[in-house]
């Protein structure tokens, strides 16, 4: 398993235990259009995700483009992590 | 004129055909290409058999579609009732039976949830590929040519949009052609929101406020920018980008907005084009107006205070905002705001009593809810023939006849720009196999307005860990009705003989083991 995949499956458990959605969730579904998360809970993803991969995420990381899919959110968090190692 | 949305935009697109009236991250559409769109959309409805004064449901994504679909029932002779999306399915079954829904428009994206629900209900998707596998609206279109067979008159039903009440379910308020219609006008005129103003709008569609943003931008011939707020970065560079004049928001958004966690430095963004920012759905904090006006130094900021059964009922004029901070402002135009004692009679300046307003914005009443529709909607004597809407909310005027809000009606918790019932909250609470009694009530949160909060006796006098009984309600409720914070009692205090909980003293007791001060003053 790729540390993407690994971060990806962390977020997943998280959304699900946050918002009790208990649908498929697909690394490339936009999550906001879908309605699994609103404006609340997206930001408490990413409140989430900077403490429990100890990255730093600058107010230009906190775009929808970065949020709205796991997909890129885990790329987000890796490259940071790789930059901030 | 007869004052109806479907008029308001015929007229608009003839004069302005060319000008863009909305805009989204997809596409944009100018008052023809709208016009054309509602009056093909309303075709399409009439030929799957919608009758006039027929309920349509619409449960969508915010877009330019749901706009359409909006207008769309509209201009059928229809009456739109918004679904909130994120509702969970006994609230839906119950906007679809209670109203006597004929159809659902919905997206690909809701579809599964909706279908779940709708029974009998025709489901319509209202956006998407053009294509012929379930009813499509713009696979639809493309096969008919615009009929303009509206017929409404300004006293016809437009909308139903349920709003959650004291007792059990959301209760539907029936709203007239003439409420949108003069509800745009209304708000056009103190706001000032003119041809040049380009609106940002982050608001939902699914309730009142939202859709007034669609009837101003349609009487005015302005434009509507639709962004979704998640993050305040992407909000900053939309409003800069657009050069957005007018920002509608509600304070739970400014603390998004402004949160300090997400380190915005809106210095960075040119905000200059902002001429206004006005809020409703709860008190401004005094961090909130510091926040705007930084942000938006030329900006003027009204903060606005209404009912859901009469759309909007005070306004706090900009210049006053300062002399003023917590009075909800004054009688917006062409309405009148009355503070009456127990007799009926007007109180004296600073003697508190209940909000009665009449006027343009007052609804029909509650759909469906003749029991409902006769405490809320009377007449007073000074007003034969008249309707007014007594809010049981209790509020006082000073001597400059400037309105303070004093408590609520019946407790509802104001949490994330929802008004949420505690019997709702504690119908699912006492759903849980261990728990016995459950109390629900608001405590002051400075973020979001209020937390849900509720205490609960349980069966073997143990508490129930937060967790386990916070997972069983997110499947029953939508979020923002679970309860954040959650009170383990051995058991309640009783009120005289009446078997009924003390609610006071329930709520008084959690207020000291949480060790928080009660709110003096609600808003």
């Amino acid at each position: 398993m790729s540390d993407t995949t690994d971060t990806i499956d962390i977020l997943i458990e998280y959304i699900r235990k946050e918002t009790g959605f208990e649908g498929p969730l697909a690394a490339d579904d936009d999550l906001l259009t879908a309605g699994v998360l609103d404006s609340f809970n997206i930001v408490s993803l990413a409140l989430f995700a900077q403490e429990r991969f100890e990255v730093d995420l600058d107010g230009d990381d906190l775009v929808r483009d970065n949020l709205a899919k796991l997909s890129s959110l885990a790329a987000l968090i890796e490259r940071r992590r790789a930059e901030q190692a | 004129m007869p004052a109806s949305i479907p008029r308001y935009l015929l007229k608009t697109a003839q004069r302005l055909p060319d000008k863009v009236a909305i805009i989204s991250r997809e596409r944009s559409a100018t008052f023809g290409e709208l016009l054309q769109e509602a009056l093909t959309t309303s075709q399409c409805l009439r030929e799957i058999g919608l009758a006039p004064g027929d309920r349509v449901g619409i449960c969508m994504e915010k877009s330019i579609d749901q706009v359409v679909a909006i207008l769309g029932v509209l201009f059928a002779n229809g009456v739109v009732v918004p679904i909130l999306p994120r509702l969970k399915g006994p609230n839906i079954r119950h906007i679809i039976d209670n109203s006597g829904m004929v159809a659902v428009i919905t997206d690909t994206d809701r579809l599964g949830e909706v279908k779940e629900f709708a029974g009998v209900t025709r489901l319509i998707t209202g956006h998407g590929a053009v294509t012929e596998d379930w009813p499509n609206l713009p696979y639809m279109r493309r096969f008919v040519q615009a009929l303009n067979g509206f017929d409404r008159i300004g006293n016809d039903n437009a909308a139903i949009i349920y709003s959650s009440g004291s007792t059990g379910r959301p209760k539907g308020i029936l709203i007239a052609h003439r409420n949108l219609a003069e509800g745009a006008d209304i708000c056009a005129e103190y706001l000032g929101t003119g041809e040049d103003d380009r609106i940002g709008c982050v608001l939902s569609f699914n309730f009142d406020y939202g859709m007034n943003q669609i009837w101003q931008t349609i009487r005015q011939g302005c434009t509507l920018i639709l962004h979704e707020l998640a993050l305040p970065n992407d909000l900053f560079s939309m409003l800069a980008r657009e050069r957005v004049t007018a920002l509608p928001v509600m304070p739970v958004f400014l603390t998004k907005m402004f949160d300090r966690r997400l380190k915005v430095d809106t210095s960075r963004f040119d905000l200059s084009s902002v001429r206004y920012v006005c809020s409703t759905g709860g008190r401004l904090s005094a961090d909130m107006i510091a926040d705007m006006r930084g942000a938006f130094p030329t900006a003027r900021i009204f903060s606005m205070f209404g009912l859901t059964e009469a759309f909007r009922g005070t306004y706090l004029p900009p210049d006053k905002l300062d002399a003023f901070p917590t009075s909800v402002g004054r009688a917006i135009p062409d309405c009148q705001i009355l503070v009456l004692d127990e007799s009926g009679e007007e109180c004296a300046p600073n003697a508190v009593g209940e909000l009665v307003q009449r006027g343009a914005t007052v609804t029909k009443g509650y759909w469906n809810d003749p029991v409902n529709t006769a405490k809320s909607f009377r007449q007073h004597p000074r007003f034969p023939g008249e309707t007014l809407v007594y809010s049981g909310d209790k509020v006082y005027k000073d001597e400059n006849g400037f309105v303070y809000f004093v408590a609520r009606a019946d407790d509802m918790i104001k949490t994330k720009g929802f008004r949420v019932s505690p019997t709702e909250v504690e119908t699912e609470v006492l759903r849980h196999p261990e728990v016995v009694e459950a109390v629900a009530f608001a405590v002051p949160n400075i973020t979001i307005g209020e937390d849900v909060a509720c205490a609960y006796t349980s069966a073997d006098g143990k508490p129930i860990a937060d967790a386990v009984l916070k997972q069983f309600l997110k499947s029953q409720l939508p979020n923002h009705m679970v309860p954040a914070i959650l009170v383990h009692f051995d058991s309640f205090p009783i009120l005289g003989n009446a078997g009924k909980h003390d609610r006071k003293v329930i709520k008084q007791q959690s207020f000291a083991r949480l060790g928080i001060a009660p709110p003096a003053h609600a808003a």
